[in-house]
């Protein structure tokens, strides 16, 4: 069968009108990002205070919205969701980075992404964070030699939820609303629960 | 005045239909931390050619040419004047840092650097940050996204009475009631 989308990976667009897609949309990224106070660190650290949920929501939402989306798509035989570029699997590299990450994002209130929105707006914390993050890019490419291999370990490849369960995407965008909806809905029943003074 | 922010349920919906475009067309989704990544590397290289001994610098020029002429590098561009033009039409334009009230902003300063640094050496363990990784990774099924995005809230929940100082302020104002 013949696919339509991707796009780019079909060749029915060229590298030059990608790239002037990426500025495009990530235009229409930032945009989104400052409409929902994605831009500004303390409104992103109240996540982890109980003091808000947008967080969790908008993440959750998003993947349920988009997965639907390609879900149904799939289901017309129109987009080819195995050439869209998927992570691969590192164990390890992944538990230790993220907990390294959590750190860094309940210190800083920023990720790479919502700092660069940050900066539009002119919030001066997200300068100094971008400029840290020149700092930790310089401090890996020095420890790279030593941490090479344990940032290559563990690697499963581009493992799918449905692998693990057999099936196929069905599978996965099955499990993947079931536990983005059950995650919202913990955390909304958990916020209800502790705090029932604060907004 | 400035305006409301979106209901986080509505902007979730447009978020996602952004990001199923984005990979509909480009076949990626939306990134950032790799232009940090890249950018660092490009000035490196730049000041002396022989840091392209190491290895994962000289990935990034593996094609020749400069690392920055990158999908992701030109998107994150895009991300900049996004927030501007939201933020100038919504009337919240404006040069600050972000903190509770009563937080002297050195230190707000010293741990968004820090915060910078530990961040953009984490992605390169997990090839992507929780745009790269997170959204795009969820949003294909990847099994090893849902292991990162559980270790980035697990730690930054358990992180968090430390710099409850600088997000929430103190629990109770002097003088008050």
């Amino acid at each position: 069968m013949d696919f339509i989308l991707p796009l780019y990976k079909n060749a029915l667009i060229s590298p030059e009108a990608n790239m002037f897609f990426a500025v495009v949309m990530g235009f229409a990224f930032g945009f989104v990002l400052e409409r929902t106070g994605f831009t500004r660190s303390q409104y992103i650290a109240d996540t982890f205070y109980f003091r808000s949920l947008a967080v969790p929501k908008i993440m959750g939402v998003t993947v349920i919205t988009a997965t639907t989306w390609f879900i149904i798509f799939a289901w017309m035989g129109w987009i080819d969701l195995s050439a869209l570029f998927t992570p691969k699997t590192y164990v390890w590299p992944y538990l230790f980075g993220g907990m390294l990450f959590g750190l860094g994002m309940v210190m800083s209130g920023y990720c790479p992404g919502t700092a660069v929105a940050g900066l539009g707006t002119g919030k001066s914390d997200a300068l100094v964070f971008l400029l840290g993050l020149f700092g930790g890019a310089f401090l890996y490419f020095l420890l790279y030699p030593m941490i090479a291999d344990f940032a290559s370990s563990s690697n499963l490849g581009v493992l799918k939820l449905h692998d693990l369960f057999g099936g196929n995407e069905y599978i996965s965008y099955i499990l993947t609303v079931l536990l983005e909806s059950g995650i919202i809905g913990f955390l909304v029943l958990l916020q209800k629960l502790t705090n029932k003074g604060e907004k | 005045m400035e305006k409301k922010y979106w209901n986080p349920y509505f902007g979730g919906v447009v978020l996602g239909t952004m990001l199923f475009l984005v990979f509909a067309i480009a076949s990626q989704g939306f990134g950032a931390s790799g232009t940090f990544s890249r950018a660092t590397a490009q000035l490196l290289v730049n000041s002396d050619k022989s840091w392209l001994d190491n290895a994962y610098i000289a990935s990034y020029f593996r094609h020749g040419g400069s690392a920055l002429n990158n999908w992701t590098v030109i998107e994150t561009i895009g991300i900049l004047f996004g927030g501007f033009v939201s933020a100038l039409l919504a009337g919240r334009l404006m040069i600050r840092p972000d903190k509770s009230p009563d937080y002297p902003v050195a230190k707000r300063f010293l741990w968004a650097f820090i915060g910078g640094m530990i961040i953009e050496f984490s992605t390169r363990l997990t090839r992507g940050c929780t745009s790269g990784q997170g959204l795009d990774g969820m949003a294909t099924f990847s099994v090893g996204t849902w292991i990162f995005m559980f270790a980035v809230f697990g730690s930054a929940l358990i992180f968090s009475p430390l710099f409850r100082k600088q997000w929430v302020g103190g629990e109770k104002k002097e003088g008050g009631e």
